[in-house]
């Protein structure tokens, strides 16, 4: 890989799995044989363009810092991360609602009105900026996964998390009692790259964005 | 191009040798139009701001110097009934880094045009620009990229419309992403939303050369702007035909990195492929007025750390082996 390699960072998981079928037969194309392998860096079907397959929460960090120019990632990722780099576009496919959760028949008013509320989450800053608008205060159990057990088995009243569909929850007995906000993909771009070689990086953004809206 | 620098880092022979080069080069640069170096205290005893490396001096609490601009204002303003015209500054400042790759002591090499309120500043602006366009040569930079801005393009809008606070900080954040959906988002419901989201998307439609300055005809603000607009299309007329080889000159209607602290014109050198920009400046009107000195300044920085940063990760940018 040299200098003149654009690189495109795609998340693993829910995004990505909505995003590789809508690449397949545009320009950007993933590389059908190495996506089955475990290599991590794909090639696409245009020369001199690669892809990262990368986990949500680390793809800012490696668009921030350049290494790659582009990359696309959830809204709520960017949110919390708040790193340095741009977000060219909403690309509205994975759309899902950043949710306050808890078990059917708690309400809102009930978690207001405890004396000390445990909110677990994967997203603290969303959740404490939540807390600040509403004058609330609340013991936040950091968690990377699977958060819907938390109130289930007693680490927390109630959970913030991405909802989709709301079959994750209602497997659980949880339901939402509160929006905070909504979250959908983003194309994110390197400030550097961008700005330093728009002559390169802005082709190459316009593709991806043509690939996208030609599979919508 | 992943940049990764120690916090504190030790410049060994290469660097530091590259470092004393390139100081000596800038200022002597200055000094040939007029610059006077001054080097204010490394050691600073008023309105510290978090960022920097503060410590007690006995009961007294102090910092390292975090910001040459700040330094050479308190300065001045403490010594000087009438402002030297021009100023350089040479040396290293300290700050707690905001993005992790960044240093805590950084080397920058610096100058700064000031004149009493009342006097035409498109002149000043002009020379600064002059000399920032000569900086890539004296650095041996293959090639670079001079960005124009202005800061009144985004502050002068939002003060019509009466945005102040996290609502402005939220629609210049938004900008700084360059996502006018954020913008959208942000001011979901205010009155301002059409005309500022349109605002944003005509500032950011272009980054290019000065046809750029075009695209501010959609903007609902277009008339609110023209003395600005006029002002970047006559810097544009007389930098142009003296641009040197190997620079190329953009104009970017979203700049607005600074924009609670500039006031007008801006200016920023970028190397192609570059992750940072390697000198950043542009006019600050309101920095003397509020030390009690009816002056107007503009000045620009070079940031030689992210040079020697650049020097070490991209010889390839540079013209001879660094």
């Amino acid at each position: 890989m040299t200098h003149r390699t654009l690189l495109i960072a795609f998340p693993k998981g829910r995004l990505g799995d909505e995003l590789v079928p809508k690449l397949a037969g545009t320009p950007l194309a993933l590389d059908a044989e190495a996506l089955k392998s475990r290599v991590l860096r794909i090639p696409t079907a245009t020369p001199g363009v690669a892809a990262l397959l990368l986990k949500g929460a680390d793809l800012p960090r490696y668009v921030a810092a350049g290494v790659a120019q582009l990359g696309i990632v959830g809204s709520d990722t960017l949110d919390e991360m708040d790193m340095d780099l741009l977000e060219l576009a909403d690309l509205g496919f994975g759309a899902c609602r950043l949710s306050l959760c808890a078990q059917e028949g708690v309400t809102l008013e009930a978690l207001r009105a405890k004396p000390h509320l445990r909110l677990a989450t994967k997203f603290p800053k969303a959740t404490e900026s939540w807390l600040s608008r509403e004058g609330l205060t609340a013991e936040l159990v950091p968690l990377s996964s699977s958060a819907e057990l938390a109130p289930l088995l007693g680490l927390a009243d109630a959970i913030v998390d991405l909802v989709q569909t709301g079959g994750t929850l209602k497997a659980h007995g949880l339901v939402e009692t509160f929006v905070l906000g909504r979250s959908s993909a983003r194309l994110v771009a390197a400030r550097g790259a961008y700005l330093s070689e728009p002559a390169r990086i802005r082709p190459l953004a316009d593709l991806l964005l043509g690939a996208l809206k030609a599979r919508a | 191009m992943p940049v990764r620098t120690p916090h504190f880092p030790d410049l060994l022979f290469g660097p530091a040798a590259r470092l004393r080069k390139w100081e000596g080069a800038l200022i002597g640069l200055f000094e040939a139009h007029g610059y006077r170096e001054l080097h204010p205290s490394l050691v600073l005893r008023e309105s510290l701001p978090d960022g920097a490396l503060r410590f007690f001096d006995g009961d007294e609490l102090v910092a390292l110097r975090w910001d040459f601009t700040v330094a050479l204002a308190g300065l001045l303003a403490r010594g000087f009934p009438t402002p030297p015209a021009r100023v350089a500054y040479a040396g290293a400042v300290f700050r707690r880094p905001v993005q992790p790759w960044e240093a805590v002591e950084r080397f920058e090499v610096g100058c700064e045009r000031i004149q009493p309120e009342g006097e035409s500043s498109a002149e000043a602006d002009l020379e600064l620009a002059r000399l920032l366009m000569a900086i890539p040569g004296v650095l041996g930079l293959k090639s670079a990229i001079l960005h124009l801005g202005h800061a009144a393009l985004v502050r002068r809008p939002l003060e019509a419309e009466g945005l102040f606070g996290d609502l402005a900080d939220a629609v210049v954040a938004a900008l700084s992403r360059r996502a006018p959906h954020r913008v959208k988002e942000a001011l979901d419901g205010h009155p301002s939303a059409g005309r500022l989201t349109a605002h944003a998307e005509a500032l950011l439609s272009e980054l290019d050369g000065p046809t750029t300055l075009d695209a501010l005809q959609a903007s609902p603000y277009a008339e609110l702007l023209r003395d600005e607009r006029d002002h970047m299309d006559r810097a544009l007329k007389a930098l142009l035909p003296i641009l040197p080889p190997n620079l190329e000159l953009r104009v970017d209607l979203a700049d607005v990195a600074g924009l609670g602290f500039y006031t007008g014109p801006t200016l920023r050198l970028w190397a192609p492929g570059a992750q940072q920009e390697l000198a950043a400046g542009g006019r600050y009107d309101r920095l003397f007025p509020g030390l009690g000195r009816p002056w107007q300044a503009a000045g620009f920085c070079v940031r030689l750390s992210r040079l020697l940063d650049l020097a070490e990760t991209r010889p390839d940018l540079f013209e001879q082996a660094q």
